[in-house]
């Protein structure tokens, strides 16, 4: 390698081409050692801007890459049909018949079994409560024929959206060529719309693609963190207090540093076997809980807290604390009215950042069992739940082609999330931070 | 007043040891079961069996109803996945960090410093996702391009992608221990008469070697730990190979498929998790400790 270096370095030495703006040396020698120096400088420095510049690349094309896979569930497609609301069924509450039926009626041709259930599935099972609501809202409604739009299935939506591979023989497709001409048929007619996705902002998890949404992760979500906060708030800013305020030099306090220091770098999943040895087995919490991921969540961003919070400390100038002293306060005083409402901006900042990571954790969740299907949307932090990670990981696992787009929307929503959060922070540190 | 000073101050010091007790919950917890485990495995058989097939027994008389539990083959595969990692983190982690402390203007800095920075916040399940989804389907691509057969689950993919996540840690950490070395150090060598990068490699780099060496411990530590990416994109079936395009499986991918959707702690599969957690508890452990011990002892003192 430097030998086909230096034979390059010679040549451009003998054709006295001077790649650089300054002198070279005087003798043959320093020149061609000069060049080669220089060269190897230039390559050192391509090293380094190509790194940065992988990292923006990768940064950039994952960003796309999700985006493209997951705007598209913002949207879902609609169809127009045209409904009977026979009194006798209503009266029943057989909502699904009449949906049935007026299909039937639009298609006439659709013969059989096979192709009547076929034709059935054109539209999403949620169409069935959005009939009812219908009526509930307005029972006028009952006896007369209406056009109603209700929700494609996930089958017609990716069709829509153009997802699905329609070259393949239709054997081997999910979408039925007669499929294909009801549609074509409906999109003739002006009858397929596409509006934006409110069930995936109301709803909780479904089997059904269309009619899944984040709604009950985003509720798990919140509830756990509000326990982690709690909790590691409420500990980890005292034990930085405590460290950095009142703490002798002695082994115990270095036990107790150390001990935090490595406590940052344990890996998330063994929080999650903590919690499930001793809050599920031993006390007999809840699973599936967002309370026991609360208190996994806790243990795990403390030490995240307890870093921040004590750098915040440390950054408040002596003067203050010997002038708060000097008037006559105790140390508690000191540190309750002076210390800390110096520190407070530092120690929200760091909080956040515990709070950003806490909602990005999976690995501790899913030990304790917040990785159940959960239709119902969690009401308080006793019931089962998800999170948005956990329940991105139970997306990512559905085979159906419609949860492809649904997990990359999640992923924006708990990216727009974290980037809020984050953006939080740097606000507060910019905004509150005193500059000593 | 005294009494309230002393309530405050008691309460600040139970919070500090709270984080003590973790730790020691964290150990007691996972070694007790993991003695449990051992009682019905020995741990020779554990650590160093080949054989890892964990299925429980309907029946007692079953045949092979006891499982075998051999971890080599976890192990082995966390080590591969975490060495391709390293391979792309190091060497991209440390020249992002010695471009941005010695070449890059410091506007510069202030705005990729932060863009690089979101790819430390962005969730892991995030990652797994990517590498299943986009990376693992374009890496078959090139390989069927070249002619490789590349499997799906393959540990380069999981490799690459973990990569990726360390390369902030390893890069922010390892700037800052370039950023300890003390400006005059760098003048001097300049004022010799040597390159930037003469400058960088013969005395920068010497310098804030602990911190780089620390950085890498703790890049591979978060490695060995990491959970999503393998858990999504790792495989499952435990192979002994070091073909990095074959499909491995590592001790977090185990510990979660042992644990998830089972609700009963008796039998050995269950309690295999709570080893192979302690096995790795004590891996980070040690690689934590040794980084921290690293910076710690031979960071020159320069005041």
């Amino acid at each position: 390698m430097i030998k086909r270096t230096t034979k390059i370095a010679m040549k451009r030495a003998k054709k006295k081409k001077n790649p650089f703006k300054f002198k070279l040396g005087s003798s043959k020698k320093n020149q061609v050692h000069l060049a080669r120096r220089h060269a190897r400088e230039r390559r050192f420095r391509v090293f380094g801007f190509s790194a940065i510049a992988a990292s923006m690349i990768f940064l950039l094309v994952f960003f796309a890459s999700i985006i493209a896979d997951g705007y598209s569930a913002f949207t879902q497609a609609q169809l127009r049909i045209v409904v009977t609301f026979d009194q006798s069924l209503v009266e029943k509450g057989n909502y699904r018949k009449i949906l049935q039926n007026s299909l039937k009626q639009q298609f006439p041709e659709a013969k059989g079994r096979k192709q009547r259930f076929m034709l059935y599935k054109l539209v999403s099972k949620g169409g069935v409560n959005s009939l009812r609501k219908l009526v509930d809202n307005n029972p006028q409604i009952i006896g007369e024929t209406d056009q109603v739009w209700l929700p494609a299935s996930s089958l017609i939506d990716m069709y829509v959206k153009g997802k699905t591979n329609n070259e393949v023989d239709e054997s081997k497709r999910k979408i039925k060529d007669l499929q294909i001409k009801w549609l074509e048929e409906l999109q003739a007619n002006n009858s397929v719309r596409s509006v934006f996705n409110t069930a995936f902002f109301t709803n909780g998890d479904s089997r059904e693609p269309e009619q899944a949404g984040i709604l009950g992760s985003i509720m798990g979500s919140i509830f756990s963190i509000v326990v982690c906060m709690l909790i590691s708030m409420s500990i980890g800013i005292g034990a930085a207090v405590y460290l950095e305020e009142f703490a002798p030099k002695n082994k115990l306090t270095d036990l107790i540093e150390v001990n935090i220091n490595n406590l940052a770098a344990v890996p998330s999943i063994i929080f999650g076997l903590l919690a499930l040895a001793i809050y599920l087995n031993f006390f007999g919490m809840p699973r599936s809980s967002s309370l026991v991921g609360g208190f996994a969540l806790a243990m795990l961003v403390l030490p995240t807290i307890v870093i921040a919070s004590r750098n915040a400390l440390a950054a408040v100038p002596p003067s203050i604390r010997f002038a708060a002293t000097a008037l006559g306060a105790t140390k508690v005083q000191v540190t309750l009215h002076h210390t800390i409402p110096y520190a407070l901006p530092g120690i929200l900042t760091g909080t956040i950042l515990g709070v950003a990571r806490a909602l990005g954790e999976t690995a501790p969740l899913l030990m304790i069992g917040m990785v159940a299907f959960v239709a119902d949307v969690p009401t308080g932090i006793l019931d089962p739940a998800t999170s948005l990670p956990t329940q991105i990981y139970l997306w990512a696992d559905s085979p159906e082609l419609g949860f492809v787009e649904k997990t990359s929307a999640c992923i924006i929503i708990l990216l727009l999330i974290l980037g809020i959060v984050n953006g939080t922070a740097a606000y507060i540190r910019k905004k509150f931070q005193y500059d000593w | 007043m005294a009494r309230f000073d002393k309530i405050i101050k008691g309460y600040f010091f139970l919070c500090a040891a709270f984080s003590v007790l973790i730790t020691v919950l964290i150990v007691f917890s996972v070694l007790f079961e993991s003695v449990r485990f051992f009682n019905i495995v020995p741990v020779w058989d554990f650590l160093f069996g080949t054989q890892w097939s964990p299925q429980t027994a309907m029946r007692a008389d079953q045949a092979g109803s006891s499982g075998s539990f051999g971890a080599v083959p976890l192990f082995m595969g966390t080590v591969l996945i975490t060495f391709i990692a390293m391979c792309i983190a190091a060497p991209v982690g440390l020249f992002s960090a010695i471009y941005l402390s010695e070449y890059a203007p410091k506007k510069t800095v202030n705005s990729i410093k932060p863009i690089l920075e979101m790819l430390a916040g962005v969730p892991t399940v995030v990652y797994g996702y990517f590498a299943v989804i986009t990376f693992s389907p374009f890496l078959r691509g090139v390989g069927d391009f070249f002619g490789l057969s590349i499997a799906s689950e393959s540990a380069m993919v999981t490799g690459i992608v973990m990569g990726i996540m360390i390369i902030p840690y390893v890069m922010s950490l390892s700037n800052d221990a370039m950023n300890a070395v003390p400006q005059s150090l760098k003048d001097a060598s300049t004022g010799m008469g040597a390159t930037r990068s003469e400058t960088v490699r013969l005395v920068v780099i010497p310098a804030a070697l602990p911190g780089i060496i620390s950085a890498m411990l703790l890049g591979i530590s978060r490695g060995i730990g990491e959970t999503m990416i393998v858990v999504m994109a790792a495989g499952l079936a435990a192979k002994l190979t070091a073909n990095p395009f074959e499909a491995v499986t590592t001790v977090t991918v185990q510990i979660v498929t042992l644990l998830v959707g089972d609700q009963e702690f008796d039998s050995a599969k269950t309690l295999a998790a709570f080893a192979l957690g302690l096995t790795l508890f004590f891996f980070t452990l040690v690689l934590n400790v040794a980084a921290l011990f690293i910076s710690r002892k031979y960071r020159e003192q320069y005041d």
